[in-house]
């Protein structure tokens, strides 16, 4: 029976991640006349419980930032400050205001919503430096907030079948659907977690999609799961295979270094069809150039996927390509190849935040690769460089299931996030997307197009 | 047109927002030395008191003092006086809307002045667009009052050879903004200001409330997708019909109202269910292409013919095809919103992301539309995303004609962009609430009044760029981006 696909929240707050923008501060001075506590209207201004002459300190956590208390005060009492704790997370790629932002989301699993326009910088980098575009007039059958139920955010996995060949002996493709295109990454930063890894694997398995799980995270406990289980290892360590369950999994991934014996991955990859044959195989790559050995592959339909790896700020190994750059690239050359639609691209690194994803896709991924955004859900605050042993959200100690439902809740407000790009452009299903640049605007192309006739005399870009 | 007074109309709270913290420390023995020395009145001993009174830090210009860098500290005979950059003035505002923006133009509000020399009230921090913009122009000779006077700043809305004649002595008028969005006080402080500047000011969509049918001369109807409160007796009203096609800090995603602020009164007007959220469907039902619009617009030029046709949309890549197909259906004016727009609730996703921002539609449109040799019979306004005197000018050198505001009224009621307009009781400072208590806020006279202020200082500011510029009618400005220079980039 046809079942509509559902992502069920539960609203799941964590301690560690209860920190406001703002702090307000009662001075000496206040006389406790309780004028803050007539203005506010979120109770942040209380009395005192055990002494009603005094006024209690305030409840930052509830501040919205209007001032009202402030510049009521008679006493010029309250002050209001930007909170040092909120400053000091992440890094300027994993901007507070993304972190915030992921555990906003990871609590509620609903969409950020807020009055007032937009107000942060005109452009970013990167994917930050994309407009996604909108149609003015739509098909009838389309209909914004209602009727987005019928938008697919589904794709498929693997190798289509361009034209049938032969009928008589049919050789149907190793398809697989998933519902969301985002996949898992279970250990971004090589912390072997088994409280993350397990919660992870939870997440993905309940929601549809893959956890990929090296092999020496494996562990019984993850056996419940092991549909959604994506194993991943490096090439060198194909020997350790037969130390996990890999006949049983849907997902192989293979790293390779940059430079590899193509025969020894070739023996591999026969090992791996002769014992799972329904498994797909996906080759981690590290730059986004495709070597020969790679081409004769997916030409021989030996690997299904192609996973572009880059570091959870979208830069890779090589320099400072940012992911949508190579990715773009990469794309491009399948095209050109006539053999884009053999191969399903991944990315990894890079996704910071939900309007990431449908950027990511844009640009030539069918799918993309969660990592450190899994972390920031689990309460992680992207300390650059990570220091686990004094870990501020103590990831080594949070419960798993309380992370799953995060995560979850997480990727219900990022798939609707994903809804309401594509419900704007009239797409009513996630794989048109990819690749399709001209749905988007790229801020090199608009400057130039907008601006540079403007100032011909002295272009934009040189 | 007549002369519009400034009248003085300072904010009801009892300090304002400042850079500077002034204190004084426990040592002070109120000699009222500093009540002497400092130029611009932070300091005052009231009439029989014996204590100075808690300093107005909001009058201090810091190290810009005209008496010297820290004249008074200095002065001070016990060391009780402290200047400190107030902590404070960091959490008020962002990039495209700086603490220095906010407050320069709640001083234009309150004194209908414009800032003086130290004081941004220009352009805000955001890093591109207007704000990488600036107006080149030689030092020119000493500008007087009576030059300044003679600069036009009057637009016509209607370029069409049939129709009334619309002028509005100003190249901009009031944004939409829905009964339900803002509350009734703050309607009708833009309605008032409206009629007094012979302007208009749009209703949005959340009906025409019977409080505004005096200043019906200046209201437009607004019909938008979900069509709330649209009758006909207020299409025949109005000398503006204006389509909502989409709204830039949500284009393509309709609109939506939460239960919170959906009391009976808002529910009433919209003919809705009290405290359930409303949505606005995304797109019109009855328009799918070009055709069925013009069907739309000859429906309402049905019921009432004299009225001009705005035609509002946003801003995605094909928006120079959506605004001559609107041209050709029949629209007066083409309103562009950039997605950098104000919004009562929208998701943050679309804010950023959807659509571009208006500074590339304008030349965009303008451009597509000269080519099609129309550009002289249609008005192009630019909205979404416009803040200050300089942002309208540039939009209008970017090739618009006029401008739409918005957000920068509500500024110059009050707001702080704390950004909860959308839940609960609504807006803390009273303006886009529906909630009973919370709208008494704002008095209409008041923030009528404080509206006007802002835009006599931003006529004085206009004008006087013309003529710095060399000009001596806002028309001439328009496409003129030889004006223009790109700053660059940090």
């Amino acid at each position: 029976m046809y079942e509509r696909y559902h992502i069920d929240t539960s609203p799941t707050k964590l301690p560690s991640t209860q920190i406001g923008k703002f702090e307000i501060i009662r001075k000496d001075n206040c006389f406790n006349c309780g004028q803050c506590m007539t203005q506010c209207i979120y109770d942040v201004h209380t009395r005192e419980d055990r002494d009603q002459r005094k006024m209690a300190e305030p409840v930052s956590q509830l501040c919205k930032n209007c001032f009202s208390c402030i510049q009521n005060c008679p006493q010029q009492a309250l002050e209001m400050v930007r909170n040092s704790k909120y400053e000091s997370l992440g890094n300027t790629y994993w901007t507070p205001d993304k972190i915030l932002t992921i555990w906003n989301e990871a609590e509620e699993g609903k969409i950020p919503v807020y009055g007032a326009g937009y107000r942060g910088p005109f452009k970013g980098s990167g994917f930050d430096s994309i407009w996604t575009d909108m149609s003015e007039i739509v098909r009838p059958t389309r209909d914004g907030i209602h009727g987005r139920e019928y938008i697919a955010t589904a794709i498929d996995l693997g190798r289509k079948l361009s034209w049938i060949t032969d009928f008589e002996n049919l050789d149907p493709p190793n398809i697989r659907v998933i519902q969301i295109p985002m996949f898992f990454d279970t250990d971004p930063l090589g912390l072997c977690l088994k409280n993350i890894i397990l919660a992870i694997a939870k997440a993905a398995h309940r929601i549809g999609t893959f956890a990929y799980v090296n092999l020496e995270d494996y562990s019984d406990e993850l056996k419940p799961y092991i549909e959604s289980i994506a194993f991943r290892f490096p090439l060198h360590k194909a020997g350790h295979l037969d130390s996990v369950p890999w006949k049983k999994v849907n997902l192989i991934e293979i790293v390779l270094p940059k430079e590899f014996s193509s025969s020894k991955l070739e023996k591999l990859l026969v090992k791996i069809k002769k014992h799972n044959s329904t498994a797909l195989i996906s080759l981690g790559l590290p730059s986004h150039l495709l070597s020969e050995e790679i081409i004769k592959l997916i030409q021989a339909s030996s690997v299904d996927m192609l996973n572009l790896y880059t570091d959870s700020y979208g830069n890779s190994s090589e320099g400072d390509m940012f992911i949508s750059e190579s990715i773009r690239k990469l794309h491009l050359n399948l095209v050109k190849r006539h053999m884009r639609d053999e191969i399903t691209l991944m990315g990894k690194g890079g996704i910071a935040a939900a309007e990431h994803v449908p950027k990511a896709i844009i640009c030539g991924e069918d799918a993309v690769v969660l990592d450190l955004s899994l972390l920031v859900a689990a309460g992680c605050r992207a300390c650059d460089p990570c220091r686990i042993e004094n870990c501020p959200a103590e990831l080594k100690k949070v419960d798993s299931e309380t992370t799953a439902q995060r995560i979850i809740n997480m990727m219900c407000a990022w798939r609707d996030q994903l809804l309401e790009i594509l419900s704007a452009m009239g797409i009513r299903d996630v794989r048109r997307l990819r690749g399709e640049v001209g749905r988007a605007m790229f801020y090199e192309d608009i400057e130039k197009e907008s601006f540079d006739f403007i100032f011909e005399e002295k272009p934009l870009f040189k | 047109m007549k002369n519009i007074e400034i009248k003085h109309r300072p904010s009801p709270y009892r300090s304002e927002i400042s850079l500077y913290q002034i204190s004084l420390s426990d040592d002070c023995f109120h000699c009222g030395l500093c009540v002497d020395v400092c130029p611009y009145g932070v300091f005052e001993r009231k009439e029989g008191f014996n204590h100075v009174s808690t300093p107005n830090s909001a009058l201090c210009e810091g190290p810009n003092c005209k008496a010297g860098v820290y004249h008074c500290v200095t002065k001070c005979p016990v060391d009780a006086l402290k200047i400190d950059v107030n902590p404070q003035w960091r959490t008020l505002g962002d990039f495209r809307w700086t603490p220095e923006l906010i407050v320069s133009t709640w001083q234009q509000a309150e004194t209908g002045e414009t800032p003086n020399g130290n004081r941004e009230y220009k352009t805000g921090s955001s890093g591109g667009g207007f704000d990488r913009f600036d107006f080149m122009m030689e030092d020119a000779a000493p500008i007087t009052p009576e030059e300044v006077e003679r600069i036009d700043l009057s637009i016509s809305l209607n370029r069409r050879e049939d129709g009334p004649s619309v002028e509005i002595p100003v190249p901009w008028y009031g944004a939409g903004m829905s009964f339900g969005s803002v509350s009734l006080p703050t309607m009708l402080s833009r309605a008032k200001s409206a009629k007094a500047w012979n302007t208009f000011t749009s209703t949005g969509e959340g009906g025409y409330p019977d409080e505004l049918i005096p200043y019906k001369d200046h209201v437009i109807t607004q019909i938008a997708t979900g069509l709330f409160g649209v009758r006909e007796e207020t299409i025949i009203r109005t000398r503006i019909i204006e389509f909502k096609y989409a709204q830039g800090a949500k284009p393509g995603l309709g609109g939506h109202l939460l239960g919170d602020k959906n009391t009976p009164g808002v529910a009433k007007k919209r003919e809705a269910v009290p405290w359930t959220s409303l949505f606005s469907p995304f797109p019109f039902h009855s328009v799918y292409s070009v055709e069925d619009h013009k069907k739309h617009i000859d429906w309402v030029k049905s019921i009432n013919p004299d009225a001009l046709i705005s035609v509002k949309v946003s801003t995605p890549s094909d928006v120079d095809m959506v605004a001559v197909g609107s041209y050709y259906a029949g629209a007066n004016i083409i309103n562009l919103d950039g997605g950098y727009g104000g919004t009562g609730a929208a998701p943050e996703i679309a804010k950023k992301n959807i659509a571009m921002p208006i500074e590339y539609a304008i030349t965009k449109v303008h451009r597509f539309l000269l080519d099609e040799g129309i550009r002289d019979e249609v008005v192009l306004l630019a909205s979404g995303g416009i803040r200050t005197s300089y942002d309208i000018a540039k939009s209008i050198a970017l090739g618009a004609d006029g401008v739409i505001i918005g957000t920068s009224e509500l500024i110059a009621l009050g707001c702080v962009r704390c950004g909860n307009c959308e839940s609960g009781r609504g807006c803390p400072r009273g303006i886009a609430t529906t909630d009973s208590e919370l709208d008494q806020l704002i008095d209409p006279d008041w923030g009528a009044q404080r509206i006007s202020n802002l835009y006599v200082a931003w006529q004085n500011q206009l004008k006087t760029l013309l003529l710095q510029l060399g000009l001596k009618k806002i028309k001439e400005l328009r496409g003129r981006t030889d004006f223009l220079r790109y700053t660059d980039e940090e």
